[in-house]
């Protein structure tokens, strides 16, 4: 059989799922609003700095030499000293949650720091949490490293010194990174929920029996349904760039036109993968669910948004690559703060362009077969 | 047991688990995603690419190198050799160790030599992993957690507990648990009343003889039922694949878990009772459901967040609940700390509970 393509036809269809969606002004609202909204509130809210650790010190030494040892953690701006709890054990300190850490130092401290031999401390961690455990792992070195400076004031200066560079984000700051990669996440999810349901709902309303005896070719209603909703996306994504750009001044390094591209084939993508969950389930409820299970837990877990892709074991780092989301973070990131060109993204380019293919393929595939009895 | 309830009962369990493909979805879905995060999450930074750039006559700055790669933490880049500056934008190398002009053999003759580390610092928390991994690396030191010499002067013994070898997957799991009940009870909840909403057949429930307690009941009942099973499921999952943990008694896992999937239950019906089709039904579940899932303290800590955020992050029931079985399962249950959570759970699951009532009562008259 041949597919005679009519833009006329697929122009209607698409013309009716415009109307749906003005017909729903709460949807409407969200699918404009709801992007920069969500960028603004969590590029408020996300911030991986972990401070005010809570700590209890239980120093049986009792000397200047141990106080001072404490207050060097006090200071550091990482640590909130809080009272230890009369007569409990450590480990009643962090099962209770009154503390994070513990800090005990032992009782001849002073005497064996003075008499040249190596003092002993012990830190107790609350472990329950890893992201904060590893993050305070990651301090004490600094602090022990200062508190022999002032304690023992003799350090040896050491033979190698390390100057170390931030490129592309000097200070660290960690919005830049967190808004390129939290507008992947909420573009993604949108675009598939936007589809999700459209053609399961015209087979639940029964109208998708209408729509089949019309001669509408399945290329024409899947373009037809696309189109509107990729037009939305992109104003969406417009106004992620708005405040990305003016709200958190993120810098933008690349090329505009090379980002608007490459967000339509990711907005594709998502959207064609909506359409496909909705063409396989025919029903609203199972969509929803599937849409909501391959969409949001595995593009924030696993597209690299926050979990490093390389710190996976190597069969995800593979695995991973069936992620649309995986592909676009690299090249939103790179765009953004790397002033990424087209050669350096040809690989998630390449990814991404792979996956728009076959999901799109793949729909049009399932709703022939649904089509010819 | 009330015959209305038994009935609902029977048709809302019908009705979801008759589709083969919504009993994988409720069942088997849930156990393969939380192995899949549970394997492949490591919040421990590794695998970062170092490139070297020296001489290759550079015996001492080949020899540093090496002490990276032998840390574990890092691993050589493809092409070094080249501009520092290209191996980092290209995205061959996270982090380019840079010797100092003349060579480091040569600079240490001379005294204290300095080398220059780049990093790529598009992802700031790892450009800062990367960094202090360095410094211990360079300072002759072994990270905390990893016995190695003992340093003159002062010596710090850090314990972990709970997690001594920080596991991602025992701190993972409970968390993700939480997220898959969530994700679970609520679409279904909420898009089962639209459905009924949205087919017409809402009308009818309602103009039957049925009190509005019993309409409510029979359509949020098999939800928590189903919710519960997820519970049971996951966690045995857990427990087989992951060997994770159980400290603390059954039954405040099950208690906890009980509130738990009421309260998220209790959202679903009130986006429900909102929504007028599935459409909104989805968007409003996802509306609870996304910042629900970011500010579950999983992905970063929520005690940092700016005070007028903070409180938005207290209404959260799915933080609650992560406490509550991290401290089930990896610290034995503190009566305080399953206290004061549990009952947080409880005054929510009671709220959105009433607040459902009322809309539907609402809707009756």
């Amino acid at each position: 059989m041949r597919v005679d393509f009519a833009p006329g036809r697929a122009l209607a269809i698409a013309r009716k799922e415009v109307r749906h969606v003005l017909r729903d002004p709460f949807t409407l609202a969200l699918a404009l609003g709801l992007p920069a909204a969500l960028v603004v509130f969590f590029g408020y809210a996300i911030d991986f700095d972990v401070r005010d650790i809570t700590l209890v010190v239980r120093d049986s030494d009792q000397t200047r030499v141990s106080r001072q040892f404490a207050e060097i953690f006090a200071s550091s701006g990482y640590f909130r000293t809080v009272e230890p709890s009369p007569g409990s054990g450590v480990l009643r300190e962090l099962d209770t949650q009154r503390a994070s850490g513990v800090l005990l130092i032992e009782p001849d401290f002073a005497q064996r720091l003075g008499g040249g031999k190596t003092a002993e401390a012990q830190f107790v961690l609350d472990g329950a949490d890893n992201t904060r455990a590893s993050a305070i792992l990651g301090y004490l070195p600094g602090i022990l490293r200062s508190a022999r400076r002032r304690l023992l004031g003799d350090v040896p200066a050491e033979r190698v010194s390390l100057a170390t560079r931030f490129l592309y984000n000097h200070e660290l700051n960690t919005r830049w990174f967190v808004i390129p990669g939290l507008a992947v996440i909420v573009m993604g999810l949108l675009a598939i929920m936007l589809t999700a349901l459209t053609v399961a709902r015209e087979w639940e309303n029964g109208s998708m029996e209408l729509l089949l005896s019309t001669p509408v070719r399945p290329s024409e209603i899947i373009l037809g349904k696309l189109a509107p909703y990729l037009g939305l996306g992109l104003v969406g994504a417009v106004f992620i760039y708005l405040t990305a750009r003016l709200g958190f001044g993120v810098p933008f390094r690349g090329s505009h036109l090379l980002y608007l591209l490459l967000s339509l084939l990711f907005l594709t993508a998502s959207l064609a993968q909506g359409l496909l969950i909705s063409i396989a389930t025919r029903q609203q409820q199972l969509a929803m669910q599937l849409s909501i299970i391959t969409g949001l837990l595995p593009s924030l877990l696993l597209s690299g948004f926050v979990f490093p892709i390389e710190s996976m074991p190597v069969f995800f780092q593979y695995f991973t690559s069936i992620l649309s989301q995986k592909w676009f973070m690299m090249i939103s990131r790179g765009v953004f703060l790397q002033g990424s060109g087209l050669s350096d993204l040809a690989r998630p380019i390449l990814g991404l362009g792979v996956i728009a293919l076959f999901l799109l393929a793949m729909a049009a595939k399932r709703f022939k077969r649904d089509l010819e009895p | 047991m009330n015959r209305t309830i038994l009935a609902f009962l029977r048709k809302e369990l019908s009705q979801s688990l008759r589709d083969p493909r919504m009993r994988i979805v409720i069942f088997l879905l849930p156990i393969i995603q939380m192995t899949v995060f549970g394997l492949a999450i490591s919040t421990e930074i590794r695998g970062i690419r170092l490139a070297a750039v020296h001489a290759p006559a550079d015996a001492a700055a080949r020899q540093l190198a090496d002490r990276f790669y032998a840390s574990g933490w890092f691993v050589p880049a493809t092409g070094s050799g080249q501009d520092p500056y290209r191996l980092i934008a290209s995205g061959r190398a996270d982090a380019v160790l840079v010797a100092p002009t003349g060579g480091l053999t040569k600079a240490l003759g001379r005294g204290p030599a300095s080398l220059q580390l780049l990093v790529n610092a598009t992802n700031a928390t790892k450009a800062r992993s990367i960094e202090s991994y360095a410094a211990a690396i360079i300072a002759g030191e072994t990270a905390p957690d990893r016995p190695g010499a003992p340093q003159p002067g002062i010596e710090l013994d850090v314990r972990i507990l709970y997690n001594p070898a920080m596991e991602s997957s025992i701190f993972m799991v409970p968390g993700v648990m939480g997220m898959i009940l969530c994700l679970v009870t609520i679409i279904l909840t909420s898009m089962s009343l639209a459905k009924e909403k949205e087919l017409g057949t809402f009308e009818t429930i309602l103009s039957a003889p049925l009190r509005t307690w019993e309409i409510l009941l029979g359509k949020t009942l098999p939800y928590f039922l189903l919710g519960l099973a997820d519970a049971v499921l996951v966690l045995a999952a857990a427990v087989i694949i992951f060997s994770v943990p159980v400290r603390g008694p059954l039954w405040m896992l099950a208690l906890a878990s009980v509130v738990f999937v009421a309260a998220t239950v209790g959202v679903g019906t009130l986006v429900s009772t909102i929504a007028a089709s599935q459409q909104q039904a989805m968007l409003g579940s996802f509306l609870f459901l996304f910042p629900a899932v970011l500010m579950s303290g999983l992905m970063f800590p929520i005690e940092n967040m700016p005070p007028a955020i903070l409180w938005v992050a207290q209404l959260n029931p799915l933080k609650y609940f992560v406490t509550l079985m991290r401290d089930i399962m990896l610290k034995g249950g503190d009566g305080r700390v399953f206290a004061t959570n549990l009952s947080v759970l409880v005054l929510m699951a009671a709220a959105v509970g009433a607040a459902s009532y009322r809309r539907f009562r609402q809707r009756l008259n």
